[in-house]
């Protein structure tokens, strides 16, 4: 596994991107409607890489857009939706039942397992679970055994290195120390099992400031960061913003009406014709809208009036 | 808690929330997913009530007893986590149910079988899926390894189309097995797994509540005020046993509903239900 000693990572947002290959195997950060690298799968899909694999635990509109986009040809991940809010994740259903996206689902745990066997250099970790499921015709890469020292028949599921990890963070300096506020979800062992970690951050500050705020995955793991303020819209990065319900239901319902016409009214006009994330962040509602979406924290009345 | 109106009615929302409440034992870790508003609301209220010394680890977050605000229309918010005591990361909490520190988790699907095992991965069969759904989350490692799985659904109605068939929510069938009740896939019984937890103990549904019998089969307990054996069994794809000592299920205290209220301003909840069941409403006097 490598490692990088650089002491300066910075780059743009394009240079950064342009780590991916197509047929990259992808972990995403985030989780949900929490701090999705949303400013780089725009790059992504700007830059036209293609025939990606998906790994990751529970997904929605990060891997919904790039379906959309049809960057995708292998969906491993084991939840993609809207939850309650929106339900399902209709760019995503559109790519699996058409066949363009390969389904291969998985489980939380089972990835996990699969990731640290990956950080321990170990060939396979073992899981109680999943057997007597039909992950199991799912993913004939899976084997059982029984265990030499109490019998148990256990399966085995083997190391997931992906080529890229592909994180947004509250904050980095310029080495690529990371400090992430709140649920890091999976991002750390994305960091640490990946080939290649590919950072943007909401701020990139000095190494003792970043000190001060704690370490939360050091810069030896990663190859490359950007600066890209708001860069997890429309998903949260609190405490700096919450999720923008009003976007989502925009996107949402463009997805709604078929993939011509998302194509047409949402990844024409808010990914391929903004250049960068400056451009998207005025195509959204600019300052007004940034603004309202930091108001979560003046009263509990201004936070649910995100979310009705 | 300012509202001084009496409260003399429950809505199915509120109900179903009670009762899937009522599996949750006092002193166990508990552990709610995502997308999953009845759950989340309803291990609110058991710590409020009868289990005050539970573990609530919330979904998304996986803080641990956290006091949120609100309840928000995504899990994954910051107002699901306020107050959180600490918490775990992803390996850690799915490490506490392999290790069987885990006492119940709350699984549902598009398709659940007599067994208790759920489909929320694809409808269609190998050669051909028809409907991609979400996908189960760490629902199927968790569903053999927590000690205890209480199985919901707010859509066991199910209307039958122009041609009279109906797509069963309780179904004879998966088409696909994301987590495991009490028969796997293969048909073998769970005690020849070796998995960590019991599986399934009860199904509560809009229509009524479901416990497993001796042979892990899915056993009538109780209908609503509203429901009868005989509407059950119309919207059920399988025949099923029923507990000689079957019951109307109670309905939540007046605090209860008070406190659910409160808890859930924005009403997320109802959107599990169906239009038609957000106007169900149960007179607490009745019962």
């Amino acid at each position: 596994m490598p490692i990088y000693p650089e002491t300066d990572k910075r780059c743009s947002l394009i240079s950064l991107v342009s780590h991916v290959r197509t047929g990259d195997c992808i972990a995403i950060g985030g989780g949900l409607s929490w701090r999705e690298p949303m400013a780089a799968l725009r790059e992504l899909i700007r830059q036209g890489v293609k025939d990606l694999k998906l790994v990751g635990s529970a997904h929605g509109i990060d891997v919904d857009l790039l379906c959309g986009a049809g960057c995708v040809a292998i969906s491993a991940e084991s939840y993609v939706g809207f939850e309650q809010d929106f339900g399902m994740a209709l760019n995503y259903r559109r790519a699996c039942e058409t066949g363009v996206v390969k389904v291969e689902d998985n489980c939380c745990y089972t990835m996990v397992q699969q990731l640290r066997a990956a950080i321990q250099g170990l060939p396979f970790m073992p899981v109680r679970s999943v057997q007597g499921t039909d992950f199991i015709k799912l993913h004939p890469e899976f084997k059982t055994m029984v265990c030499p020292f109490t019998g148990e028949t256990l399966v085995l599921v083997p190391a997931l290195k992906p080529d890229i990890a592909l994180l947004h963070v509250h904050y980095a300096d310029s080495q690529g120390n990371l400090h992430i506020d709140g649920p890091p979800v999976a991002d750390i062992l994305f960091a640490k099992a990946a080939a290649k970690v590919i950072v943007t951050a909401e701020q990139i500050i000095s190494p003792e400031e970043l000190a001060q705020l704690g370490v939360t995955i050091p810069y030896f793991y990663v190859t490359a960061l950007s600066e890209a303020p708001y860069g997890a819209h429309p998903t949260a990065c609190y405490p700096r913003y919450a999720y923008d319900r009003d976007h989502t239901a925009t996107y949402y319902q463009a997805a709604k009406k078929g993939a011509d016409y998302f194509q047409e009214n949402y990844l024409k006009p808010f990914v391929q014709d903004c250049p960068d994330q400056a451009s998207y962040l005025t195509m959204v509602g600019g300052e007004a809208k940034l603004s309202r979406l930091a108001q979560w924290r003046e009263s509990q009345e201004q936070w649910q009036r995100l979310y009705e | 808690m300012s509202k001084r109106e009496k409260i003399t009615r429950c809505t199915l929302g509120e109900l179903m929330i009670y009762q899937i409440a009522l599996t949750i034992e006092d002193g166990i870790l508990a552990f709610h997913g995502f997308g999953s508003p009845l759950v989340q609301i309803a291990l609110h209220l058991a710590k409020r009530s009868h289990a005050p010394n539970l573990i609530l680890v919330a979904g998304a977050t996986y803080g641990i007893n956290p006091k949120p605000p609100f309840l928000t229309p995504t899990t994954n918010d910051f107002a699901m986590n306020r107050d959180a005591e600490c918490h775990l990361s992803i390996e850690e909490l799915f490490d506490l149910a392999a290790s069987g520190r885990l006492g119940r988790m709350f699984l549902s699907g598009l398709q659940i079988d007599r067994w208790g095992n759920m489909n929320v991965t694809r409808l269609g069969d190998d050669q051909r899926l028809t409907l991609k759904l979400p996908g189960g989350g760490g629902g199927c490692n968790l569903s053999a390894d927590a000690d205890r799985i209480t199985i919901w659904t707010a859509a066991h109605r199910t209307l039958p189309d122009d041609k009279g068939r109906r797509r069963y929510r309780l179904a004879e069938h998966c088409d696909f097995i994301t987590s495991v009740g009490h028969r796997t896939a293969q048909g073998l019984p769970r005690s020849a797994m070796t998995y960590r937890g019991r599986g399934p103990d009860c199904i509560v549904t809009d229509l009524g509540v479901f416990g497993f019998n001796q042979d892990g089969h899915a056993q009538l307990r109780a209908t609503y005020p509203d429901t009868t054996l005989e509407l059950i069994t119309e919207n059920t794809g399988f025949a099923f046993p029923v507990a000689e000592n079957l019951k109307t299920a109670a309905l939540p205290e007046p605090e209860m509903i008070e406190f659910i209220r409160f808890f859930d301003p924005l009403k997320i909840h109802q959107r599990e239900l169906s239009a038609e069941d957000r106007t169900r409403f149960f007179d607490l006097k009745a019962v």
